[in-house]
């Protein structure tokens, strides 16, 4: 019993902030359900839990909502591992030859701060609203959060680091992979959770604009058609997924640098 | 006979970018032997490690011959390898992989680097260290790491700059006896840039003092005490003779 009690205190204090942050969740949940009691809300305008789960429930069963978020992930990956395979060396190049840096530099940071999604028209008309379209709109949007934070953290590369492997006959193809790739490895990561994020507006802009299929395609879909309850299942799915992802990467940016950890 | 390393009247002057320009050296003259252990002190900027990046191939001398065995340096080669004051470990590698890098940049094949680095693993004490990554390491022995990385070409000549600076002393004491035996062994030309007359004197044939900067060569002392040297011939008379003669030599050249 004894032995009993103190596992169950040093699980609440082991879990206590998840737990923390589940509870703010479920109070968030519960005071949305219960402001309909009070509240006589048209229901045309705005949903409450109990219905968007019963929507959820729905979709899941007709396999509209795999359907769609099947059709929405090719895109997705297409886009997003383009963006990763562009902006990673484009990063290290201009982060590691000096004049490539100075010249792209202006040019990257316009595409950076500017609001992208104002070209997704254009994109549209040049591509239409097929798997290629909606990639494309992706990878702008994901691409510079790679070029930005490789480029930065190629200037974080140990110089001496560099003279070793220069002393010890290496290439410039061998600093390359070396040193520099590794040492940008964090900032890598740290892109992609960045990326993760932009890439999941394009996906939403993209098939917002045009589409005939797609998760975000079915959120505009149930609005035009007041189904506030399957609009909320969709859109609080992508939520979801956005959590999911940026989590994992979280995770594995703790668990893929075993060198970085203090033993 | 033309000396195995000669440096003849090398100048070398920094510019760097808007900033006055660091004259490093000037009218640098060395002579090397073979087999030799050679120390250089000198007051902190002398020139001192400029000298052995320029050995090494990393710096390009403006005027001046650096000559290895005749034939003039133009840049980084096999046949030198430096140990580094700040031990220079790739810190995503283990200590096994760090050892073989020169070899695997030099494509030597997977199955003779894991050889060659047991080997080295053996000499430099590191047995049972070989999958544990640098920071995990102490610093006596990620420098153990850096003595054997410069090994395992199996350079002719080993340039050390300030290896054991870095160190605490009781290390730094240990590590100088561990480097004498692995010198035996390996019997490589040894220069060795220190701030430490001390550590000058014990592991050393001959020491030269530089001028502060820009660095000249100013005084050789040879140091004739016999080998293998032990700790007790650091308390001898011969010894602190020579550590007096150094220091007169080194202190005007000391600017505090």
């Amino acid at each position: 019993m004894a032995d009993d009690a103190a596992f169950r205190q040093s699980f609440a204090a082991r879990y206590r902030n998840p737990l923390l942050g589940t509870l703010a969740v479920a109070l968030f949940l519960a005071a949305w359900q219960a402001i309909f009691l009070v509240v006589p809300f048209n229901p045309l305008f705005i949903s409450k839990p109990s219905a968007i789960f019963l929507g959820f429930i729905d979709l899941i069963d007709s396999g509209d909502l795999a359907y769609d978020l099947a059709v929405s992930a090719v895109p997705f990956v297409l886009g997003f591992v383009a963006a990763a395979l562009v902006g990673v060396p484009l990063g290290i190049v201009m982060g590691w030859r000096v004049r490539v840096g100075y010249a792209l530099d202006p040019l990257m940071t316009v595409f950076y701060a500017s609001p992208l999604v104002a070209l997704a028209p254009l994109v549209v008309i040049f591509f239409g609203v097929g798997v290629g379209g909606k990639a494309l709109i992706i990878f702008f949007l994901s691409v510079f959060p790679f070029v930005f934070n490789v480029y930065a953290g190629v200037h974080s590369v140990d110089r001496l680091l560099v003279n070793v492997v220069r002393s010890l006959g290496g290439s410039e193809w061998d600093l390359y992979r070396k040193v520099i790739f590794p040492s940008v490895l964090p900032y890598i990561v740290a892109a992609s959770r960045i990326a993760v994020g932009r890439a999941l507006i394009g996906v939403l802009v993209g098939e917002f604009f045009a589409a005939s299929e797609g998760i975000g395609y079915a959120i505009s879909r149930f609005g035009d058609i007041f189904a506030l309850d399957r609009m909320f299942a969709c859109i609080l799915t992508v939520m979801a997924i956005a959590v999911v992802l940026t989590e994992s990467i979280r995770f594995a940016e703790r668990a893929a640098f075993p060198w970085r950890s203090e033993r | 006979m033309t000396a195995y390393i000669q440096g003849r009247n090398v100048n070398l002057t920094f510019r760097p970018p808007n900033r006055s320009p660091v004259r490093a050296l000037a009218n640098f003259d060395i002579e090397v032997e073979e087999g030799e252990f050679l120390s250089i002190v000198g007051p902190s900027g002398c020139g001192k490690s400029t000298f052995l990046n320029v050995l090494l191939g990393l710096i390009r001398p403006d005027s001046g011959d650096v000559l290895m065995h005749g034939r003039k340096i133009s840049g980084p080669g096999t046949d030198r390898a430096m140990v580094f004051q700040e031990f220079g470990l790739l810190p995503w590698r283990t200590v096994e992989s760090n050892i073989a890098l020169g070899l695997e940049l030099k494509k030597v094949p997977a199955e003779k680097r894991r050889a060659v680095a047991a080997r080295l693993i053996n000499l430099v004490g590191l047995a049972g260290f070989e999958g544990h990554y640098p920071n995990e390491l102490s610093g006596g022995m990620k420098q153990r790491v850096g003595l054997a990385r410069a090994l395992a070409t199996d350079p002719d000549v080993l340039l050390m700059d300030e290896p054991f600076a870095a160190l605490d002393a009781q290390t730094r004491d240990l590590m100088q006896a561990e480097l004498l035996r692995v010198w035996r062994e390996a019997r490589k030309t040894v220069l060795f840039v220190t701030h430490q007359i001390d550590e000058a004197i014990y592991l050393s044939d001959r020491v030269m003092v530089m001028s502060k900067r820009p660095g000249r060569a100013k005084t050789i002392f040879a140091i004739p005490l016999p080998r293998p040297r032990d700790y007790e011939m650091r308390v001898t008379p011969l010894f602190n003779e020579l550590k007096l003669e150094i220091w007169n030599t080194l202190k005007d050249e000391i600017t505090v």
